[in-house]
């Protein structure tokens, strides 16, 4: 997954649910220097009775927000999506390198 | 050099084995010298045990150290299983956390600031007095630990019937090849986590579930100790009123930018605490009972005072009531006697 255009991680769930899966893998796949090179990711663990749906909102770099179904969607998928928009993004930076 | 080359290696071997094994013979037969020493011919191609046929295994031997397992009992995987499956059954306190690519640095930081806290609470009793040294925080591997739960919560070893097997000398014995890896395990396993299964809708399995997913690492402490749990929270997982973190005046490594990093990745999802699932909340409530189990069990023994004291109050009550009316009654029924007394004395 590409993450160096993600500014921020806004994530919800509860871990007692089977739909929580997806949200948690998204967080696994962030690296270990995610937080020191400016990413801001919020975790919010949901009790074990609560009904609320995970949910998992990203922002890029370039100001778009993704509001990601974790519900229905799997992680690939999830993937998939985000990396649709990072992939943009780099062609830009890579142009403007150059 | 090439002709070496070509030579067959089996021609190259028997070549170089024949007087070795003339000689083995040989010797075999100087140990045992009521078998009929073998001609020299003969005995380039009779091995030793040949002449003793009796010496191979029974069919139905069964090794005593290495009993026959489901799955192959001797690979990484299965040790790990006997591992989480024995960590399990012993400690009736498991945190569950999630871990998200924490660095070598980070973990040691974080067990280093682990074990300082649980090192400063004091102890109450001699039980737990080296419980702070026994606590581990351990990466898991999710799939086994997974498999491990289920084999702890739904495996009954004390209904696998014994089975019939020969010993070394041919005897027949029973035993009860009942490890967490036999194939008794493996059935019983698969049958009560069938989906539509009884056994399994009401299970804390089903509810921990849910939770092993994705990188996980265990918090486990093997005594229910309230004091201990709130001194791991605190390091863990601080929540101001209740379990704050530890001062940056007393512990300065644990505001060390490389600690603080490593705890922002580590996220509490669960946990096991005798053999029930808790979340956050529940966790915290358990470390938040006052002076541990001995306080709760005061707690239940002045309640239980406190009721009895009420039951024989209320069933004097009753009593005590009769015995006022009829005494209220008594003291009536003298008085309207004694005035006619007081009058006859009078008339006296």
């Amino acid at each position: 997954m590409i993450t160096r255009f993600i500014t921020e991680v806004n994530t919800k769930f509860n871990p007692f649910s089977p739909s929580s899966k997806t949200a948690r893998l998204f967080l696994s796949f962030l690296p270990p220097t995610a937080r020191s090179s400016g990413m801001k990711i919020n975790t919010a663990v949901l009790p074990k009775e609560s009904q609320e749906k995970s949910s998992l909102h990203v922002k890029f770099n370039d100001g778009k927000e993704m509001n990601l179904d974790c519900e229905n969607q799997n992680i690939k998928s999830i993937v998939a999506e985000v990396d649709r928009h990072s992939r943009i993004l780099q062609k830009a930076a890579d142009l403007q390198n150059a | 050099m090439s002709s070496r080359l070509r030579c067959t290696a089996a021609r190259g071997l028997t070549s170089a084995l024949k007087p070795s094994r003339l000689l083995a013979t040989q010797s075999a037969a100087l140990l045992f010298p009521p078998t009929p020493t073998p001609s020299a011919t003969s005995a380039a191609r009779t091995y030793a045990t040949a002449a003793y046929g009796s010496l191979s295994l029974p069919a139905d031997y069964v090794s005593p150290v290495k009993p026959p397992t489901a799955r192959p009992g001797d690979t990484r995987k299965s040790q790990l299983l006997r591992t989480y499956t024995s960590l399990i059954r012993t400690t009736p306190l498991v945190l569950l956390f999630q871990h998200n690519n924490l660095t070598a640095t980070e973990w040691a930081a974080v067990r280093r600031e682990l074990r300082t806290a649980l090192a400063a609470v004091p102890a109450p009793d001699t039980e737990l007095e080296s419980l702070a040294s026994k606590v581990k925080l351990q990466v898991l591997r999710t799939r086994i630990f997974d498999v491990a739960l289920k084999i702890v919560e739904f495996y009954d070893p004390s209904k696998v019937a014994p089975t019939t097997v020969s010993t070394i000398t041919g005897k027949k014995t029973q035993i009860k090849l009942d490890h967490d890896l036999s194939k008794a395990a493996w059935e019983q396993v698969q049958a009560a986590t069938k989906e539509d299964s009884p056994l399994l809708k009401n299970s804390t399995y089903a509810e921990l579930a849910p939770l092993l997913v994705g990188p996980l690492a265990a918090l486990t402490i093997p005594a229910v100790s309230p004091a201990h749990l709130a001194a791991a929270l605190g390091v863990l997982t601080p929540s101001p009123p209740k379990f704050p973190a530890p001062s940056k005046k007393k512990y300065p490594g644990y505001w060390d930018p490389i600690t603080q990093s490593g705890l922002s990745k580590l996220m509490l999802v669960g946990g096991r605490i005798e053999d029930k699932a808790f979340d956050l909340e529940g966790v915290k409530w358990v470390a938040g009972i006052e002076n541990g189990l001995d306080g709760l069990r005061a707690q239940v023994v002045h309640m239980l005072q406190s009721a009895g004291m009420g039951l024989t109050s209320t069933l004097e009550g009753t009593s005590k009531s009769l015995w006022l009316t009829m005494e209220s009654r008594r003291s009536v029924l003298d008085e309207e006697q004694n005035p006619k007394k007081e009058s006859e004395e009078k008339n006296e």
